[in-house]
């Protein structure tokens, strides 16, 4: 490579009117720009080795069942991953149960049937959303919202399928306190909203006209233009945005930590209060030390697996999705 | 001018000749269009022969892709076009506010500038048009689907991979496979706006033979910047120039002895 460089630097004359140490200059940028690429692994692999090193007490104190125990006892010093696991993914799956449909709700109106002069105010709304800063979801879900979950939802829907079997169980408040790993479904669905549908409508957007108009030119009704030719067309990129999602909701910490519960209880009810492992480590990291800091630190790899899953499974749709 | 009406003549050796006295398909009585304030076609009376192809030519602008797509109403998708006047389809105009635009979307096909294969197989770019409109069992779909194909001369090409996506062809089998899913409709009319703008020499050649072959089911109306196409396919031609209809007659009588001057120009390519 640099031996070309040279021989064309030879061969023009050009070269010869140029000022300056300009080859010294050059490669200084090519090492700067290749020791920035390396910082990004350095840190990467700096943070992963130190959390796995912080860890390995909590894993070898309990080997594979650190992941099958629901125990979290300060008291006795047996801590477990379960219920924070089991809370993380039942709550960033109900977000994106409740927020995947709203988005792509959203990306279809604003890129098809919503009327030109409507289409910026609406869309600035939805990327102002995706600005509100984590905390003032939370507050407002454990202030405003949490208290009238229990009154309009928890209460009445406990009463009604109390003693049914399995909605019975799923739909269940013992203590109807609005807070629970359905709320905090409900606050990551409103965070993650402005994400997945601001990317499903930029992909919406970027499919050719005529595509359109020769799904229309058939004779389709818009669900069936939206439904079989958009959102297949523009498949990889929103699940891609849907990932993103997820992503988000995995590891959001503040939000969740003031709605999810923080109770360390594994129950079968998507009403009852749990944990999450970022509300987890967000309410000991504080004041633990020892076993109990290893075992956060064990909690904080599990995080880190669940969302590499994430991505190899977005990987592994795309792939799929491109091949079919 | 009389070279260039020889080398025209040469072009209709072997194509049909104009029948006016084919029952009238699709009729336009003082149509006019707007896009917003822009007046894109004027006073436009025109008819179109059953089961013959027209050609409409013109330069940029003129109008002559606006004045298609106002046969399958594909303006609708946007508030701000709208058209007046009469377009009376088989006698019933299709202006009227109660038209049921699917329905009348699925008797006129439309083939585009651009392939548009729909993402999903090759034998479902076809069976969906039909799945629409037609609950048939598997095996008339699959009868549906193949000769679709051969009318698009595409079966021999494609039948050993109807199961993948149609994104995989080439882009002159996916434009005959659009031209597939059309005809599997079984339209009345097709429409096709400059479908081979597009498209190498060869592929363009063989969706000319294709239009020359759907003539004899289908009444065709064809937009095309190709003069030399218009002369080679159709059997009546329509000119027009700034939105208004300047001359219409069979192909031979418009490109061998056009009546207005404007038309005159044209084709010979004094201006366009």
């Amino acid at each position: 490579m640099t031996a070309l460089t040279e021989r064309i630097a030879l061969a023009s004359p050009r070269t010869m009117l140029r000022k300056g140490p300009s080859k010294g200059l050059d490669s200084l940028f090519r090492t700067a720009s290749f020791a920035s690429a390396m910082v990004v692994l350095l840190v990467l692999a700096g943070i992963l080795g130190s959390i796995i090193y912080g860890a390995l007490p909590a894993f070898r104190e309990f080997g594979f069942g650190f992941l099958t125990s629901s125990a979290w006892n300060i008291g006795t010093e047996q801590y477990g991953a379960l219920v924070a696991v089991a809370g993380t993914v039942a709550s960033a799956v109900l977000a994106l149960a409740i927020g995947v449909p709203i988005s792509l709700g959203i990306a279809v109106y604003l890129t098809q049937l919503c009327p030109g002069w409507a289409r910026k105010p609406v869309g600035m709304t939805i990327e102002l959303l995706a600005a509100v800063p984590s905390i003032i979801y939370g507050m407002w879900g454990l202030f405003i919202f949490a208290p009238l979950f229990a009154r309009f939802v928890q209460i009445p829907v406990s009463n009604l399928v109390e003693g049914l079997p399995l909605v019975g169980t799923l739909f269940y408040a013992r203590v109807p306190s609005g807070v629970g790993v359905l709320t905090a479904g409900i606050i990551l669905a409103i965070m993650i909203v402005p994400f997945v549908a601001s990317v499903a409508r930029d992909m919406l957007d970027q499919i050719p006209t005529v595509l359109r108009e020769s799904a229309y030119g058939i004779g389709c009704t818009t669900w069936e233009v939206v439904r079989h030719v958009l959102v297949p067309q523009a498949s990889v990129s929103i699940i891609g945005a849907i990932m993103l999602g997820l992503g988000r909701a995995l590891g959001e910490t503040m939000a969740v930590t003031f709605v999810v519960g923080n109770a360390n209880r594994l129950s079968a009810s998507i009403f009852d209060p749990s944990s999450t492992i970022a509300s987890r480590i967000a309410n000991e990291f504080n004041e633990a030390d020892g076993l109990q800091l290893s075992s956060l630190m064990a909690l904080g790899c599990i995080l880190f697996v669940i969302t590499f899953i994430v991505l190899i499974i977005a990987r592994f749709l795309t792939r799929r999705v491109k091949v079919a | 001018m009389n070279a260039a009406s020889a080398m025209n003549a040469a072009h209709f050796e072997g194509r049909g000749q104009a029948d006016d006295t084919a029952p009238v398909r699709i009729a336009c009585k003082d149509l006019n269009f707007y896009y917003g304030q822009f007046h894109g076609l004027k006073n436009v009376n025109l008819d179109f022969h059953d089961r013959q192809v027209t050609a409409l030519i013109g330069p940029s602008g003129c109008g002559k892709s606006t004045l298609l797509r106002t046969f399958n109403r594909i303006y609708s998708l946007y508030p701000e076009q709208r058209a007046e006047g009469q377009i009376l389809l088989d006698g019933s105009n299709i202006l009227d506010g109660n038209v049921d635009l699917n329905d009348l979307r699925s008797r006129i096909g439309m083939v585009f500038q651009k392939p548009t294969p729909f993402p999903m197989s090759i034998y479902d770019n076809v069976a969906f048009g039909l799945r629409l409109y037609e609950k048939l069992p598997k095996a008339e779909l699959d009868v549906r689907v193949e000769e679709s194909l051969r009318k698009a001369a595409l079966w021999d090409e494609v039948k050993d991979k109807l199961k993948q996506s149609g994104m995989g062809l080439s882009g002159g089998q996916q434009q005959r496979l659009c031209i597939a899913r059309t005809v599997a409709q079984r339209p009345e009319v097709i429409l096709f706006d400059e479908p081979t703008s597009a498209l190498d020499p060869i592929s363009t050649g063989r969706i000319e033979e294709l239009i020359e072959q759907l003539r004899a089911e289908f009444t065709i109306v064809i937009v095309t910047h190709n003069m030399q196409q218009a002369a080679r396919i159709s059997q009546f031609t329509a000119f027009m120039y700034l939105g208004e209809l300047v001359e219409f007659g069979p192909t031979n009588r418009i490109f061998m002895n056009p009546v207005k001057r404007q038309t005159q120009d044209y084709i010979t390519g004094r201006f366009g």
